[in-house]
């Protein structure tokens, strides 16, 4: 649609305004930048997965023509500010922090891991260069599995630590989990796997570095979900002034939780740029992205679950390994996040939970789209095992477990209260919308056949952004800016923090604003992506819908209200009698007053009431996140699983989601659908594999398999209505659900296509060959 | 070493002195500043960087400059008419098809001759058709759809 027939922009499918640039070529990616003079990088990488560095030998690399410069992982140290890992500093790591230094110098600790940085005056002569430097390694035994990495005699990757323990032992107890297990008619015992995955957004890691040594400016263009974030690590790293440092980003392929802070490659590449006095580029390819920007998900439970024999989900006692990778980044605060999901939306009265990290010789365990996922496959995976020993159906059993609507609301074991949640309306929406019944019967007809169709669902919530807590000072995500301006030309423009790489936010913040100022959608500019002009912001997490949803809510108010008070002065009326709809201020009741808002924007620029009126059409808005509240929603797959070659199809997948008030339906569903397709993925296609000896297995997509066209269904998807809490902002995260829920619908429908088999499914990653085994076990009775 | 050539690019003879090496996806990007073809895997199979070649979807990373020497390449840049969107870009902007954008050179590129190969092609045959090209963020249905609905305005036309 080219002119939205309804009232307002809010709520309806508004063609994005990204796309006539993406669609035609036009989009700026950061590889897409040239600068006169400028130079390229890459990376001389460890063949190893843990070694000693000896020696690297540079000479004949830096006398190849068209090589610019070679710096070993010593003379980095020398150019930039040695200090632990900035991004797990500002996060926040429950561990001791590992010492390292940017790049590797006196070892290697995963395959991959960066010596030296070889600068030409292409891609291709930096890539040469790499050929011709010499490195010398020693082996260390590689520390390969979480469990080796437990063993006080695995060889520590960290000297500082000690050992490889990166998150310490820590046990926390909710509620009374004694008494609740001695309570119990049954206990049941679970061992859960979750593989290695990874984000794998289309465009990888990258940047480009300016310097300029008269001003002392530095000027990264780079991907990134916050260009003030990366400001900050560029300029600590690199030992700058914080005013010296300027971060651009414009268009971004993706990132899904990747592409947060500054990497050590761009760092060094941004060091190489101040030292040689010319632009610099590097934009990492598919190989290094497969196998060094960052893996997620690798992590094992040990569950203990008490259970009524009508099945009440009593209490449950937890143990948590995860296995953190080499460098640190996210994995040190994944097991406190679980901790406080586990409970999810069931009335459950205890919960124990343990948790230890380790560090392996494996890539850094990144965000990854919903980082604490593994409580949702968790619980809900168990569920539906403990409903098949009770002889209950797993739709009977969650809707048992469910906490009821309550005033006031029921309140999770591990703190949150669970205001407004519609799960049982979910799981009975997509109950119906498959028509179990009629399922099971075409199910049985199927199994008479020779062929195994399965129905899973699984059900999740998310603190998108979660609910105020009680009494609390602030919002559960504390605050989102927004800077506003009625430009001289008469557009709106919103200067955000948020760095969009596909969540469509120059589409949905416009339409939000659009709606409340009173102009037409295309009156609306979002700017984003320049240090120089935008607030702090970070995008991920899901917060963007309702923290930028509603600053630009309220800060559009405020503008108005101070544009009508300039108006006031102009049209001689009191600024209570004006409004503005449609682009024009008019007086209430008197069509014929209309002033169009650029007449007021050209003459408030002009200064045409002196001092007496305030012509600085501008305002700094913040939101706390008001009532805030929680998404969530129920999925449901149909599969068919061919017990011949294991191979599992989707066919038919239903959700029924929550996520408040929608703002553009079409990117709420576009963002649902790509977390399930990635949910998918991870189920039936992708892993992140090494060997026994920690040397990495699948750095093509020939051995990282993606889902494509043919793997992903159609999505069906309902909105709920949702339970208003805040008087005026009722949006709500949606970019992480998809991929939260999907992994246990599509298990559990492929255990419950398996049940002729007695197949039962620990673990996540299930490709033809796993599919094969699992049947083969259960035959052998193992 | 260097090796003159000269080919034709979105209607313009174009001419260009890239290594042996380069690929044509580079050669594009860099000597000819057309960066609307993307890079996304640089072994072939994540499709981003298709181009149309003497009448055939091509992955011009796995090709080099070279050898397209006298062809006429297609881009991404090359289909849309007077600043405006063709019917094709148009229906996939109707149908939200993207997101980040990354991948949809190579999507419309694949998709642009399918519609001219199967102009009555089905949503399986599609689905096969673009197997070839990799999205990370939409799920494909909305890309699909895009595409279908491009096909059913041509055939109301």
């Amino acid at each position: 649609m080219t002119r939205i027939a309804a009232e307002r922009y809010t709520g309806a499918s508004v063609r994005r305004s990204e796309d006539p640039r993406i669609l035609t070529g036009s989009g700026r990616y950061v590889d897409d930048i040239k600068l006169p003079g400028m130079l390229h990088a890459a990376f001389v990488r460890s063949p190893l997965p843990h070694a000693r560095v000896l020696s690297v030998d540079v000479s004949a690399a830096r006398e190849l023509p068209g090589v610019v410069a070679v710096y070993t992982g010593a003379e980095v140290e020398e150019m930039t500010v040695p200090g632990p890992d900035a991004l797990s500093t500002l996060i926040g790591s429950a561990g001791p922090i590992p010492e390292f230094s940017l790049l590797a110098t006196d070892k290697v600790r995963l395959v991959g891991d960066p010596v030296a940085i070889v600068v030409a005056e292409s891609r291709y002569l930096a890539e040469d260069g790499c050929e011709l430097v010499e490195v010398e390694y020693d082996d260390l035994p590689p520390v390969a599995t979480a469990s080796f990495a437990l063993d006080p005699a695995s060889p520590p990757l960290f000297a500082n630590l000690g050992s490889n323990i990166s998150r310490p032992h820590s046990r926390t107890e909710f509620g009374d989990v004694t008494a609740t297990f001695d309570q119990a008619d049954r206990v049941f015992d679970f061992h859960i796997d979750v593989h290695r995955h990874q984000n794998v957004p289309m465009e990888g890691r990258g940047s480009v570095a300016s310097y300029d040594a008269d001003s002392g400016l530095m000027t990264v263009y780079t991907a990134t979900q916050s260009v003030q974030l990366s400001k900050i690590i560029v300029a600590m790293r690199l030992g700058l002034e914080q005013d010296k440092v300027r971060v651009i980003a414009g268009d971004i392929g993706g990132s899904f939780g990747l592409k947060i802070g500054a990497s050590r490659e761009e760092l060094a590449a941004a060091a190489a740029a101040r030292a040689l006095g010319r632009p610099v580029k590097w934009v990492e390819d598919r190989g290094e992205n497969l196998t060094v920007s960052g893996q997620a998900r690798e992590e094992s439970f040990d569950i203990r679950a008490a259970v009524s024999s009508e099945g009440d989900l009593l209490g449950l006692d937890v143990k948590m390994l995860i296995d953190t990778g080499s460098y640190p980044a996210m994995g040190g605060g994944v097991p406190d996040i679980i901790q406080a999901m586990l409970p999810g939306p069931y009335k459950l009265a205890a919960l124990g939970f343990e948790s230890t990290g380790v560090t392996t010789n494996k890539a850094p365990y990144v965000a990854y789209r919903g980082p604490w996922a593994s409580e949702t496959f968790v619980r809900e995976r168990i569920l539906d095992v403990i409903a098949k020993d009770l002889g209950l159906d797993p739709l009977e059993i969650r809707l048992r477990n469910v906490v009821p609507r309550t005033d006031p609301p029921a309140v999770m074991i591990t703190g949150r209260p669970l205001v407004g949640i519609t799960t049982r309306e979910s799981l009975e929406r997509v109950a119906e919308m498959v028509d179990i019944p009629a399922f099971r019967r075409r199910q049985a007809e199927a199994r008479a056949d020779g062929r195994y169709l399965g129905v899973g669902m699984a059900t999740f919530i998310e603190a998108a952004p979660g609910p105020r807590a009680p009494g609390g000072p602030s919002g559960p995500m504390g605050l989102e800016s927004m800077r506003l301006r009625l430009d001289e030309d008469g557009i709106v423009v919103l200067f955000t923090g948020q760095m969009p790489h596909g969540q469509s936010h120059q589409t949905t913040l416009a339409q939000v604003a659009a709606d409340e100022f009173g102009v037409p959608f295309e009156q609306v500019r979002v700017v984003v992506g320049d240090t120089d002009v935008v607030p702090f912001g970070v995008t991920g997490g899901s917060r963007s819908a309702t923290m930028t949803g509603g600053v630009a809510l309220h800060g559009a108010r405020q503008l108005k209200v101070k544009v009508l008070d300039f108006a006031s002065h102009l049209m001689e009326v009191s600024a209570q009698d004006l409004q503005i709809t449609e682009g024009n201020v008019w007086v209430r009741g008197d069509p014929d007053s209309a002033v169009p808002v650029t007449e007021i924007a050209r003459r408030a620029a002009d200064g045409e009431f002196g001092p007496d009126a305030d012509a600085d059409l501008e305002v700094v808005a913040s939101f706390d996140g008001g009532e805030g509240g929680w998404s969530g929603g129920t999925h449901c797959a149909i599969v068919e699983v061919d017990a011949e070659t294991g191979l599992v199809q989707v066919e038919r997948y239903v959700v029924a989601e929550d996520c408040g008030a929608l703002i553009n339906p079409a990117v709420v569903e576009g963002q649902i659908r790509g977390g399930v397709a990635q949910g998918i993925g991870a189920v039936l296609l992708e892993r992140s594999a090494y060997d026994q000896d920690a040397n990495f297995q699948s750095a093509t997509f020939m051995d990282y398999l993606m889902p494509t066209a043919c793997d992903v269904p159609r999505i069906e998807i309902e909105h709920l209505e949702t339970v208003p809490l805040d008087a005026h902002v009722n949006f709500r995260g949606v970019g992480e659900g998809g991929m939260i829920v999907a992994p246990p619908t599509v298990v559990n429908a492929i255990e419950d296509a398996l049940a002729p088999f007695g197949v039962r499914i620990f673990e996540q990653h299930l490709p033809p060959a796993r599919i094969l085994e699992l049947i083969a076990e259960a035959d052998s009775g193992q | 070493m260097t090796v003159d050539i000269s080919l034709t690019v979105n209607g313009e003879t174009r001419t260009g002195s890239p290594e042996a090496r380069k690929t044509l996806a580079d050669f594009l990007r860099d000597d000819l500043d057309l960066t609307g073809t993307h890079v996304g895997c640089e072994h072939g199979v994540c499709g981003a960087c298709t181009v149309i070649i003497d009448g055939r979807p091509v992955r011009s990373c796995l090709m080099l400059a070279i050898q397209a020497a006298g062809s006429e390449v297609t881009t991404i840049e090359g289909l849309a008419t007077d600043g405006g969107l063709n019917p094709l870009q148009q229906a996939m902007w109707d149908s939200h098809s993207f997101q980040c954008g990354f991948c949809t050179p190579g999507f419309v590129m694949q998709a642009t001759a399918f519609l001219r190969d199967h102009p009555d092609g089905d949503e399986q045959q599609l689905r096969e058709a673009l197997s070839g090209n990799i999205c990370r963020c939409t799920g494909y249905q909305s890309i699909i759809d895009g595409v279908l609905l491009a096909a059913e305005r041509n055939r109301e036309r």
